[in-house]
């Protein structure tokens, strides 16, 4: 019995076929920039925007969720990641503005617009909270395969999470602790 | 005009060769895990694109999606811990020596 079968039929809208081709250049463009750069910021942005265009390629392809998590939770915590890691080591210093100058309150303005976006766009698809006869249903379709069907997995994926942030701020905080009784090896 | 699995797969292909491009030649600690994560992502798109366009025996479509779809969350998630991992070493890696860079004549 053969695992895979029939092919099923190609994308022929030419809209969104021209829309994937676009998402697809701009993706690779975007990885290939990303580890050409030799500036390590603009580097973190043109990745943080190829996981941006893999989340927009998963929104013509995939369930609506699956680019929800890509966009909002992937590619949100990668980039925040390696921004704290340059914060932390070369570059990025903590700003000068004060909280309530312009850029901040236009800063401000901008996440709330995009918040909003989002909100906008998780109910008109029900995503992820779905109110009906049963109560509040969050996932409706992806938490029950989820937790019935993966429940190996799901463990193994929280054991591996957990264990790479206790590793995370083990490495981080025994670095700190020996840093600060011996000077580096260039003074 | 159409585009079918062959197409996400080439997509997906290029993705891993650039990040495999990245992890074996350069030399930055940060850009090998940027290429990993990418090859990470090639991987899920692999998972979508099969799970989109192509049908498993006696499995009713829509399942096979979201079985696909759960996998590539699960990619993500792993690549997220990876990532994390990951970044603490370069950090330490950078206090030890002030560069990103992982050879041994980085001076």
């Amino acid at each position: 019995m053969p695992l895979i079968g029939a092919v099923q039929e190609p994308i022929t809208s030419a809209p969104l076929v021209i829309f994937i081709y676009l998402v697809l250049i701009l993706m690779i463009a975007g990885a290939l920039a990303g580890i050409l750069l030799r500036s390590t910021l603009y580097a973190i942005g043109a990745f943080s925007a190829t996981l941006a265009l893999v989340a927009l390629l998963y929104l013509t392809i995939a369930p609506f969720l699956l680019f929800a998590v890509q966009l909002l939770v992937f590619t949100t915590v990668s980039a925040a990641l390696l921004i704290g890691l340059l914060r932390e080591t070369s570059g990025i210093q903590a700003s000068t503005v004060g909280p309530f100058s312009r850029e901040w309150i236009i800063g401000a303005a901008v996440a709330a617009a995009l918040l909003a976006l989002v909100g906008v766009v998780a109910a008109a698809t029900s995503w992820p909270i779905r109110v009906g006869p049963q109560g509040i249903v969050c996932c409706p379709s992806y938490l029950p395969l989820v937790t019935d069907g993966y429940r190996v997995a799901l463990a193994t994926v929280i054991v591996l999470i957990g264990s790479a942030a206790l590793g995370c701020g083990l490495l981080l905080a025994s670095s700190r602790h020996v840093a600060t009784r011996t000077p580096g090896r260039r003074g | 005009m159409s585009i079918g699995l062959n197409g996400f797969l080439l997509a997906s292909a290029a993705l891993l060769a650039v990040g495999a491009f990245a992890t074996v030649a350069r030399r930055s600690a940060l850009t090998m895990l940027l290429g990993t994560q990418l090859m990470f992502a090639a991987g899920a798109i692999a998972f979508v694109a099969f799970g989109r366009f192509t049908v498993l025996s006696q499995t009713p479509a829509a399942a096979h999606e979201n079985v696909a779809g759960v996998m590539a969350l699960f990619v993500g998630a792993v690549a997220l811990a990876e990532l994390a991992l990951g970044l603490a070493m370069a950090a330490l890696l950078y206090r030890e020596s002030r560069s990103f860079a992982v050879d041994a004549d980085r001076g």
